[in-house]
C-alpha cells in the first residue's frame, strides 16, 4: 500500500496513478477534499485521507485510517508542497516558515509515523519529492528552497539510518514541470503562465518542460523492486538545468 | 531492413555488468548485441577491443547492418586491477586503464551516435563507479578513468541536449561481479556492515538503473545515477 501526499492535482496525482497502474493500492492525501481527493482514491483502490500535514495531530491520524482500511504504509511519496515566492527582506516572518512547516516538518512527522509500520513489514520506501532549487536555489525563493534542502539532507541521513532497517529512502528533485503551481512562479516574475514555460524551457539544456507523468515515472522507479541498490540518493529528472546555471 | 524491437548494443557484454544488462534487456524483449574482448550471451555476440577506435567502429557497424537501427549503447567494458598503491602505478596500467575504460566509452558512443542522429533518437549510458564519486585509496587509475567518464558523459548530453538523445551515467556501487575477487576486502562482513542496504548491490540492480533510463530517462540529461548501497551519499 502507498499513501501519497499533496495528491489532489499536478504531480501528486500522476504519481498516485502511475503507483496505482504499477500494482499499488494508493491512500491520497492533499490539505482538504473538494471531490477530486475522493475521485481519485476511487481510482487507485485506495482511501482518501485529507489533511494539512502540519497540523500537530494530523500525521498519526492519516496513518491510523489508512492502515485501518489497507494495512501499513509500505511506500510513503512526500509531494505536498506549499510553495511561495518574494524578496527575502520583503517577507513577513510568519509567511517565510509556512514552506518549511509544511513541506518539511510536516513530513518529517509523517515519516516519524509510518516507520512503525514499515518496521512490521521489515521494509519500506520513502521517496521524497524535492526540487532542484533545492539543489541549487533560486531568487525571491529562499523559505521553498530551503524546505527542500531541508528535505534532501533528510534523505540522506534516513538512507544512512534505515537502510540497515530495510527501509529505503531517495529523494528525486525535478525542476520545471508544467502544472498549475507555474502560475506562482509567473506572479512573482510579474508575467503570464504563457511567458514563464516559454522562460523556463529556454533555461533548460533539453528546451522541455517535465509533465507531471514523467516524474512519476522516477517515482516508480524508486518504488518498485529494482531499485532496492539506491540509497539516500537524489534524482534529478530535469532536463540538466541544475547543472547549467540557470 | 530495420527491426521491430529495439536494440541495444553493449559493450563489456560478457561477464558482470555488461552481461547483467545483456539479459534485462533481452527479458525485456530487446535485442542484444554485445561487443566484448570475449564472446557474450547475447543475440550478436560482437569481439573487439573498444580501446581500439577502428574495431569499435567496426563493431557497430556490423549492429547496424544486421538490426537496422540502434537505441541504446551501455558502455560497460572494464576491469578492476585491486589494491595497487598510486606510487606503484605504472604507465602502461595507467594508459591501458584510460584507453579502456575512458576511450571504450569515447570510441563506442563516436561509433554509434551517426546511427542514433540518424534515427533521431536514442540512449547512452556510460557506466562509471562510485569510486569516481567519492575517490578512494587506491587503484587511483581506476577511478580516474571512471571519473574522466563523468565529464565526458555530462558534455555530451549537454551537447546533444536539444536532439532527442540522452546521455546519462550510471554509477555503480560494490558490486557482486567478478570484477570483486572471492578475497576481495569489499567481500568482508566488516566492510559489508558499513554499507547501510547491508549486501553488495546486486548485477540486476546495475542492470534495472540502465533500463530504467533507457526507457522512461527522457528527462535525465547528464545525470548520474547510482545504486551503491548507500556508500556514497
Amino acid at each position: 500500500m502507498a499513501l501519497v501526499t499533496g495528491a489532489a492535482r499536478g504531480l501528486g496525482h500522476a504519481i498516485a496513478l502511475r503507483l496505482a497502474q504499477d500494482g499499488f493500492r494508493v491512500a491520497v492525501n492533499d490539505i482538504c477534499d473538494d471531490g477530486r481527493l475522493t475521485a481519485l482514491a476511487g481510482r487507485t483502490g485506495g482511501i482518501a485521507v485529507p489533511a494539512d500535514i502540519s497540523e500537530g495531530t494530523a500525521a498519526a491520524r492519516i496513518v491510523r485510517q489508512t492502515s485501518g482500511m489497507l494495512g501499513p504504509v509500505r511506500v510513503l511519496v512526500a509531494n505536498a508542497a506549499v510553495m511561495s515566492m518574494g524578496p527575502f527582506l520583503e517577507q513577513e516572518p510568519g509567511k517565510w516558515w509556512r514552506p518549511i512547516d509544511v513541506n518539511l516538518s510536516g513530513h518529517f512527522r509523517l515519516i516519524q509515523a509510518v516507520l512503525p509500520g514499515m518496521r512490521g513489514l521489515g521494509e519500506g520506501r520513502i521517496v521524497i519529492i524535492a526540487s532542484g532549487w533545492g539543489v541549487v536555489g533560486h531568487r525571491n525563493a529562499t523559505a521553498y528552497a530551503a524546505s527542500k534542502a531541508g528535505l534532501i539532507a533528510l534523505t540522506k541521513g534516513m538512507g544512512r539510518e534505515l537502510g540497515p532497517q530495510g527501509i529505503v529512502t531517495n529523494a528525486v528533485a525535478p525542476s520545471y514541470i508544467d502544472t498549475e503551481q507555474l502560475q506562482v512562479d509567473a506572479d512573482d516574475l510579474g508575467i503570464s503562465l504563457n511567458d514563464v514555460r516559454q522562460r523556463y524551457r529556454e533555461l533548460i539544456p533539453t528546451h522541455q518542460l517535465a509533465t507531471p507523468g514523467q516524474i512519476a515515472a522516477t517515482v516508480a522507479f524508486l518504488a518498485g523492486p529494482g531499485s532496492a541498490g539506491v540509497i539516500g540518493q537524489v534524482l534529478q529528472p530535469g532536463g540538466g538545468v541544475t547543472r547549467t546555471r540557470a | 531492413m530495420t527491426a521491430a524491437r529495439p536494440v541495444a548494443v553493449i559493450t563489456g557484454a560478457a561477464s558482470g555488468i555488461g552481461a547483467a544488462c545483456a539479459d534485462h534487456f533481452r527479458r525485456s524483449a530487446w535485442q542484444t548485441a554485445g561487443i566484448d574482448l570475449h564472446l557474450s550471451d547475447t543475440d550478436l555476440p560482437l569481439t573487439a577491443d573498444v580501446a581500439n577506435r577502428a574495431a569499435a567502429t567496426a563493431a557497430v557497424s556490423e549492429v547496424a547492418a544486421r538490426f537496422g537501427r540502434i537505441d541504446l549503447l551501455v558502455s560497460a567494458a572494464g576491469y578492476y586491477e585491486e589494491g595497487i598503491d598510486v606510487a606503484e602505478i605504472s604507465v602502461q596500467q595507467w594508459d591501458r586503464m584510460l584507453a579502456v575504460i575512458l576511450g571504450g566509452t569515447v570510441n563506442a558512443a563516436a561509433a554509434v551516435l551517426p546511427h542514433m542522429v540518424s534515427r533521431g533518437q536514442g540512449t547512452i549510458v556510460a557506466i562509471s563507479s562510485e569510486l569516481a564519486l567519492a575517490g578512494s585509496a587506491t587503484d587511483l587509475h581506476y577511478v580516474a578513468a571512471k571519473g574522466a567518464v563523468l565529464g565526458f558523459a555530462k558534455s555530451l548530453a549537454v551537447e546533444l541536449a536539444q536532439t532527442s538523445i540522452r546521455v546519462n551515467v550510471v554509477a555503480p556501487g560494490p558490486t557482486d561481479t567478478p570484477l570483486l575477487a572471492p578475497g576481495s576486502p569489499w567481500r568482508t562482513p566488516g566492510y559489508l556492515a558499513t554499507l547501510p542496504l547491508g549486501r553488495l548491490v546486486r548485477p540486476q540492480e546495475i542492470a534495472a538503473a540502465v533500463y530504467f533510463l533507457a526507457t522512461e530517462g527522457e528527462l535525465y540529461c547528464g545525470e548520474v545515477l547510482s545504486p551503491n548501497a548507500g556508500a556514497v551519499i
